[in-house]
């Protein structure tokens, strides 16, 4: 199958915002796609209900990686609350699109981001 | 940008020797081969002479030619074509685990008309056991297909020991069981022989040999009846219908005069090549593995793992900077499972996702094995960085060597 894909796209993959992990975090949630064994992992930092860092790991296609990118970007400097809004296409349009097929990139990352959220509200 | 093509085994780029031979044949000779006056026979002229320089690529007679679209066309016409005429004697089919899709999906055809399929094993080198053929043979099986070489990892298959396998059973009395290889990897890197090779049918694709998409061929041996696949015309002695592609014809004719005329000179180049870029990747990447046995495959290619990453994130990498290669990662071919040919070979998900096939081709230079060796290493870091395989990997090898340097504490 052949997929094309965007500018920003390429942009997130071959300059990943935020790659890494977090000392200290107060959230560090890893899912794996059952189908496909992609993997992401996201590190919060979170200071007066605010996401001050967010950091990514990821495993798997290009989308993936791009959508870890994307949501690891656009999450620093939003409250918790602004974070717990997010949608999956917030995520897939900060990626620069997906293709049909890899929407399922977009479905990893958004459920890391409520186990991350779920973790940072928990805590005292 | 500088740009690298190492994905021959995908498709090749034209010869400008093969367009000259071809072009004269979309302008002036246009004519049909099938009709009686000058043109037809101009026409005609240059298909029997495609013929007899495509028949001498693997060393047979002309008349056991069939030009058709290319590989995919030439091994349904072989497998279809020669089951439809034996199905009376029996419904047996033998084959491997990592042949073409073009293969794999006509037996998945057969095998929904009742037809039995027995699926060779390969081992971890990717070759398939003479041993394993002769135990999978039986009364009723009427045709084995295993590739020549593979199109993912380029291992060469024992085909002239199946070949006297299947003779010998042929000579003891089972005379509807036939040999068919896929040769369409294998032609553009080694010497092809129907008569070493044992062979009765075998397919070719013009557009891995520096000539254009949309014809090749099947090798017939002469006495094969095969059920035509495209019915209504006359053409090709009527084992496929359709007015001839002359310029396709032409053009595959005059690469397979090239190949037969350059293949050591190309394939030797290659091979150092490839063997250069090898060295240097396994100086420069830590945690690869080579996929497929390492002697016995095709000169110009490199099928490699790279642990903790994803293919189609490494293709796409290199591709920004200009390199152009191939994986075997669900994400390209656009199904959930990884190559399934990685897969026979015993490795984990990881690893088939992890999988990247280096194809050089006979224009490859010294100049562009550098360039890629320049920015692979880069473009693996970079995504094992991202990780979180690799971070976990490292961090346990770093505890490793941290509890290994506290023993050899206590010990001094």
């Amino acid at each position: 199958m052949s997929v094309t894909y965007s500018d920003t796209f390429k942009e997130h993959l071959a300059n990943p915002r935020n790659a890494g992990t977090l000392e200290g975090a107060d959230a560090e949630a890893e899912q794996t796609n059952p189908v496909c064994g992609d993997r992401l992992r996201l590190a919060l930092r979170v200071r007066g209900g605010r996401v001050e860092s967010a950091r990514f790991l990821a495993y798997g296609c290009p989308p993936t990686i791009a959508c870890g990118s994307a949501l690891a970007g656009m999450l620093e400097g939003m409250t918790l609350e602004e974070a717990a809004r997010l949608t999956r296409s917030d995520i897939t349009e900060a990626a620069g699109g997906l293709p049909p097929r890899k929407q399922h990139a977009a479905a990893l990352a958004y459920e890391t981001l409520q186990e991350a959220l779920q973790q940072a509200e928990a805590r005292p | 940008m500088r740009r690298v093509y190492l994905d021959h085994s995908a498709t090749t780029p034209v010869d400008p020797r093969v367009v000259e031979a071809m072009l004269p044949f979309l302008t002036g000779k246009f004519g049909n081969p099938s009709s009686v006056h000058f043109y037809g026979q101009e026409a005609r002229a240059a298909v029997d002479r495609a013929r007899r320089q495509v028949a001498e690529l693997f060393g047979a007679r002309p008349n056991e030619v069939v030009f058709t679209s290319g590989g995919t066309e030439s091994n349904n016409l072989a497998v279809r074509g020669h089951c439809e005429t034996t199905a009376d004697y029996g419904r047996h089919i033998v084959t491997s685990s990592i042949e073409h899709s073009s293969v794999r999906g006509i037996c998945e055809a057969l095998e929904r008309r009742d037809w039995e399929v027995t699926r060779l094993p390969v081992y971890e080198d990717g070759l398939v056991r003479v041993e394993d053929v002769r135990a999978a043979l039986r009364p009723d099986t009427v045709l084995v297909s295993v590739m020549l070489a593979n199109n993912e990892i380029g291992t060469v298959q024992p085909i002239a020991e199946i070949g006297a396998l299947v003779r010998e059973r042929r000579e003891a009395g089972q005379k509807h069981l036939r040999l068919h290889t896929d040769a369409v990897q294998a032609a553009s890197g080694m010497r092809l022989d129907v008569d070493e090779l044992g062979c009765d049918l075998l397919s070719v694709s013009a557009h891995k040999l520096y000539a254009p998409k949309g014809v090749g061929a099947l090798y017939v041996r002469r006495g094969l009846r095969l059920a035509p696949q495209n019915v209504g015309g006359h053409q090709e002695r009527e084992r496929r219908g359709g007015t001839e592609s002359v310029p396709l014809i032409v053009a595959f004719g005059e690469a397979a005069r090239l190949t037969r005329l350059e293949l050591e000179e190309r394939a030797e180049r290659i091979r150092s090549l490839r063997d250069r870029f090898e060295s240097g990747v396994e100086s420069r990447v830590a945690d690869i593995v080579y996929n497929g046995d390492r002697a016995r495959r095709l000169p110009g290619l490199s099928n490699i793992s790279f642990r903790f990453i994803e293919g189609e994130g490494l293709l796409i990498n290199l591709d920004m900077q200009g390199v152009a290669v191939s994986t075997g990662s669900a994400c390209s071919s656009g199904s959930l499972e990884p190559s399934p040919v990685i897969r026979a070979l015993g490795r984990d998900d990881e690893l088939a996702r992890g999988s990247i096939r280096f194809s050089l081709g006979k224009d490859t230079t010294e100049e562009e094995i550098d360039y890629v060796l320049e920015v692979l290493p880069r473009a693996v870091e970079n995504l094992r960085r991202l990780s979180p395989l690799y971070q976990k990997a490292v961090g346990s090898r770093q505890m490793a060597v941290g509890s290994a340097l506290r023993v050899k504490d206590v010990e001094s």
